[in-house]
């Protein structure tokens, strides 16, 4: 039996401990707090920052994929933000109101998937024959892409409008009219929503939130993730140990568009406009910020960063409102916080290596259960495949 | 659509193409000068110092606060800058970058680009949103105007033709810097392999203050002939032109010297061809294209060589 | 004597580096089930032919061949050459000079790694956590656990990779290496660095390996290990075959004395 001394000291070890066997209810809490908020808040401003911040915490989400499990840096995920909301502006500006089967096309419920599709589709175009590329040259090739995505947007006029934008003036309706036989019972009529102001937003992203976090975890505790930890720590022995790279990166890389384009599909439709304006290059960066300041490849992290820093924005701008050039210059706070944190806490606020250090309880039950049909060592017998 | 463009443009005849050779030769001499500072420091450290746009940025902010804000004499305030350009590059190089030279490469080029950030928005606090420019009426003498017609229509001014000089003159002066002197030597021993040359007695850390130091010179030169040239003088300059001299670079073939020159030179004169004959809005693109290509199809550039990876 | 399979056979193997000869016609057969040595002077070209066999470099001239009870697979040779995680499939594993561990990972999620050319590729089952992805994951534990065990590190499975000493590390790149299920294991220097007890240890194990039904190739310059384990020893030197027979013979073979083995 081999034992080690912790690396860590005692209370630390046991704070780390509790966080990954309490993290269920910890955001149990925070799903409750969240979903009550606009029952007790009545401040447009504060619900319209927090929507706001789920929206980011979306998108960090989707790029914490590429630097936190495959160990690459994608610049230019602005891009694949920008995608989305365009593929949702561009239909419902040039469909218009049109009906009959194609107006199915300006459904916010079809064009999300649309979005995430579309994405996913010039993630794979761009990420074939880029992703086999040192990290380098594949930030750098991003960071093209994305100020190309930026430049066709601003001049291809007969698509986009251009720098004047498109008005989204399709409101996303829910409709549960085919519900109707069951819910006549308790109303009258068919339920139908239609998306008025931001409060039906906050559920919508929360919702889409709350997918994306699951959808994160899964991911990361499978047989894809292990392979993507396995590329972003050792890309030789991962070859070596039966990975396909390029497929992997490949299928991150998709992954990661499409939530871009889901999110960017959604922030058309809340925003009601789309504009290059939203989506500079320097947005990139900023998501970058977040994902870096919370702890690359951590996802409770990644939240927590991207809720910091968002808020800080927007406490910034309230405060700094009376001298209007500063407020611009809130990116020399996010410049300052890159550099500090890369010198004294490169694996962010919430590191990756504190969320894994616990194995599940899960796990330990089916390893304990194992106990007697163990190899046994000294006998040399040949007894490992026996209980398949 | 595009077509029609380019033939209307073909019959402006010889005049007009020469103009945008002029103007290529001048915009590409200065994407060289940034250039080589990229390639240098690259070289050395394997790190794309995205910083180095924005010294490039500085040095036209700080030519103009000297001459025209502080009223010094022409020469001070341009080596005044050049110096205060210099000194930042040690700077941030001792500050931000030196500190992770054992950390992953990703934590120093995200530290790079916090610095850009940091530099450009300090820039925009200090000297506001509004461009500035230099009055051209009191530049001394062989900076003004006059012109000088060559064929037809086509016609170079003073201004331009100091510009070619100046560019030249100084990347003669690098190369032979880089080849004839005993620090140009122990750069190129350091690009090659740190720790031989730190064991040959080169003091390593040396030679990379001084290559931050020749580096950041060159930028802030480029950086004070582009505030003369265009006499536009923002805090984003330095974003545009840092991409397209990095895409010079990667043509010429990162690390490698006299690839950034040509490339820088290449790149000018393929914006200005391509802007003159085919599209205006896409000019910037062409760069972002050019550097896309080049990395995807030939990442060693025109004159790099081919870097394998040792097992 | 009984005629033994081959299951790895290499033909006139070439590699230039430039102007570098690195390995320069080299051929040999590895027998299934036995333990082979490769041993020779450092530049040897030791590594070269292992990083050939693994499809990490492109050989410039030559065949490799690897048999598998009648499944014939070409690693590399004039059709095309295999990339390394075919080649990891098609069950031939390796070690590194260097160890390379996912550092910052847990033993548990090294060795998980190493399940997967075995385990089943379950995209939405990942997403949608279906009954079949959960029996797989299981699976793969379960598998990892026995391992992890048979190396002896199940005491620390939930340690950090980089954490470990060097013994338990280099214990560590086995396991992940064998939860390839491998038919032929390459070993790069496993012994380098080990004390004489963790290297008593290492033969042990690879004795154990061996009588799982593994053909081991084994690189190494511990003399001592050499002559005890190997069935037959390969020497190189200069990218050139010098010998190639059992321990005895080689031992006294005057070319192999001269390059390497000194006299004594």
């Amino acid at each position: 039996m081999l034992k080690r001394i912790p690396r860590y000291s005692f209370y630390r070890e046991k704070l780390s401990v509790s966080f990954s066997h309490n993290i269920k209810y910890f955001y149990g809490v925070l799903f409750l707090l969240v979903f009550f908020i606009p029952f007790f808040i009545s401040n447009l401003y504060v619900i319209h920052t927090i929507t706001l911040v789920m929206l980011y915490i979306i998108l960090a989400l989707g790029l914490n994929i590429i630097p936190g499990f495959t160990g690459l840096l994608d610049l230019g995920y602005v891009g694949f933000y920008a995608i989305g909301a365009y593929t949702a502006a561009t239909l419902t500006y040039h469909l218009g109101e049109v009906v009959g089967p194609l107006s199915i096309f300006t459904n916010f419920w079809i064009i999300m998937p649309l979005a995430a599709l579309n994405g996913a589709f010039w993630g794979i175009l761009l990420g074939v024959p880029t992703l086999r590329l040192t990290g380098d040259y594949f930030a750098i090739v991003t960071f093209g892409f994305a100020s190309l995505v930026e430049l066709i947007i601003i001049n291809e006029m007969w698509l986009t409008r251009g720098p004047m934008g498109i008005v989204m003036e399709h409101k996303p309706t829910l409709n549960l009219a085919f519900l109707y036989p069951i819910t006549h019972h308790f109303y009258s009529e068919p339920l139908k929503f239609a998306f008025k102001g931001d409060i039906p937003f906050f559920y919508i992203i929360f919702f889409v939130v709350i997918i994306t976090v699951i959808v994160m975890n899964r991911l990361e505790n499978s047989r894809l993730g292990r392979a993507w930890f396995a590329i972003r720590e050792d890309e030789i022995a991962a070859e070596c140990s039966g990975i396909n790279i390029m497929k992997y990166k490949v299928i991150a890389f998709a992954i990661s568009a499409s939530f871009g384009g889901i999110a960017g599909s959604i922030f058309a439709f809340w925003f009601k406009f789309a504009s290059p304006e939203s989506f500079k290059f320097w947005e990139s960066i900023l998501i970058l910020c977040m994902v870096v300041l919370g702890g690359m490849g951590s996802i409770p992290g990644v939240i927590l960063g991207t809720t910091v820093l968002v808020s800080l924005t927007e406490v910034i701008r309230v405060f700094l409102e009376p001298w209007p050039i500063l407020v611009q210059s809130r990116f020399l706070v996010f410049g300052a916080i890159l550099i500090i944190m890369m010198r004294f806490k490169p694996a962010g606020l919430i590191p990756l290596s504190r969320v894994k250090r616990e194995m599940s309880s899960r796990d330990k039950s089916i390893i304990g259960a194992m106990d007697g049909s163990f190899y046994d060592i000294t006998s040399g017998e040949k007894k490992l495949n026996s209980d398949r | 659509m595009v077509f029609d463009q380019l033939i209307s443009n073909f019959k402006l005849g010889i005049d007009y193409a020469l103009e945008q050779l002029i103007n290529g030769i001048n915009i590409g001499g200065i994407y060289a000068l940034i250039a080589v500072g990229y390639t240098m420091v690259y070289g050395i450290i394997e790190l794309i110092n995205f910083a180095h746009g924005e010294i490039y940025m500085l040095g036209a902010y700080l030519a103009f606060t000297f001459y025209v804000m502080l009223k010094l004499p022409f020469p001070v305030a341009v080596l005044l800058s050049i110096f205060s350009c210099m000194l930042l590059g040690i700077f941030l190089e001792f500050i931000a970058y030196r500190p992770l030279r054992n950390a992953p490469r990703l934590a120093a080029l995200i530290t790079a680009i916090g610095a850009s950030l940091f530099l450009q928005n300090l820039a925009l606090i200090i000297w506001g949103g509004i461009p500035k420019s230099f009055p051209e009426l009191t530049l001394p003498d062989y900076f003004q105007s006059p012109i000088i017609t060559i064929y037809g229509s086509a016609s170079i001014s003073l201004l331009q033709y100091n510009i070619f000089f100046i560019t030249v003159f100084l990347m003669l002066g690098l190369h032979l810097l880089i080849t004839r002197t005993k620090i140009g030597t122990a750069m190129r021993a350091c690009a090659q392999d740190k720790t031989t040359a730190s064991l040959m007695g080169i003091n390593v850390n040396r030679v990379i203050t001084f290559t931050f130091a020749v580096g950041s010179s060159l930028g802030a030169v480029a950086g004070i002939l582009a505030g003369l040239y265009y006499n536009i003088i923002k805090h984003t300059i330095g974003y545009v032109a840092g991409v397209k001299a990095f895409a010079a670079a990667v043509l010429g073939g990162i690390g490698n010297v006299p690839g950034a020159m040509l490339g820088g030179f290449v790149l000018g004169i393929a914006e200005t061809f391509g802007a003159g004959y085919i599209s205006s809005p896409y000019r910037d693109g062409i760069a972002y294209a050019v550097m896309i290509l080049v990395i995807v199809f030939r990442p060693s550039g025109i004159l790099g060589r081919k870097q394998s990876v040792k097992v | 004597m009984t005629a033994e399979k081959e299951i790895l056979s290499i033909k006139s193997l070439t590699k230039l580096y430039g102007g570098v000869v690195a390995v320069n016609n080299v051929s040999f057969d590895v027998k299934e089930g036995e333990i082979l040595s490769l041993i020779g002077p450092n530049g040897a070209g030791k590594t070269t032919i292992f990083n050939c066999i693994t499809g990490l470099s492109r050989p410039t001239n030559g065949e490799i061949l690897f048999n598998d009870n009648g499944k014939k697979a070409e690693i590399s040779g004039k059709k095309k050459t295999l990339k390394p995680d075919a080649i990891t499939s098609i069950g031939i594993a390796r070690t590194f000079q260097n160890i390379r561990l996912f550092n910052n990972l847990t033993i548990l999620n090294n060795v998980k790694i190493g399940r997967h050319p075995r385990s089943k590729k379950n995209f939405a089952g990942a997403i949608l956590r279906t009954r079949s992805q959960k029996n797989e994951e299981k699976d793969i534990l379960k598998s990892a656990v026995r391992y992890i065990v048979f190396v002896g590190l199940e005491g620390s499975i939930m340690e950090i990779a980089s954490n470990l000493a060097y013994g338990d590390q280099r214990r560590l790149e086995i396991a992940r290496a064998l939860a390839t299920e491998p038919k032929l294991f390459l070993l790069d220097e496993p012994a380098a660095g080990m004390n004489p007890k963790e290297t008593g240890e290492l033969m042990e194990l690879i004795r154990r390996i061996r009588d799982m039904g593994i053909t081991v190739l084994v690189i190494e310059h511990d003399m001592k290990v050499v002559m005890e384990i190997s069935d037959r020893i390969v020497v190189l030197e200069y990218g050139k075959k010098i010998a190639d027979g059992p321990p005895e013979e080689v031992k006294n073979d005057p070319a192999v004395v001269k390059a390497y083995l000194g006299t004594d």
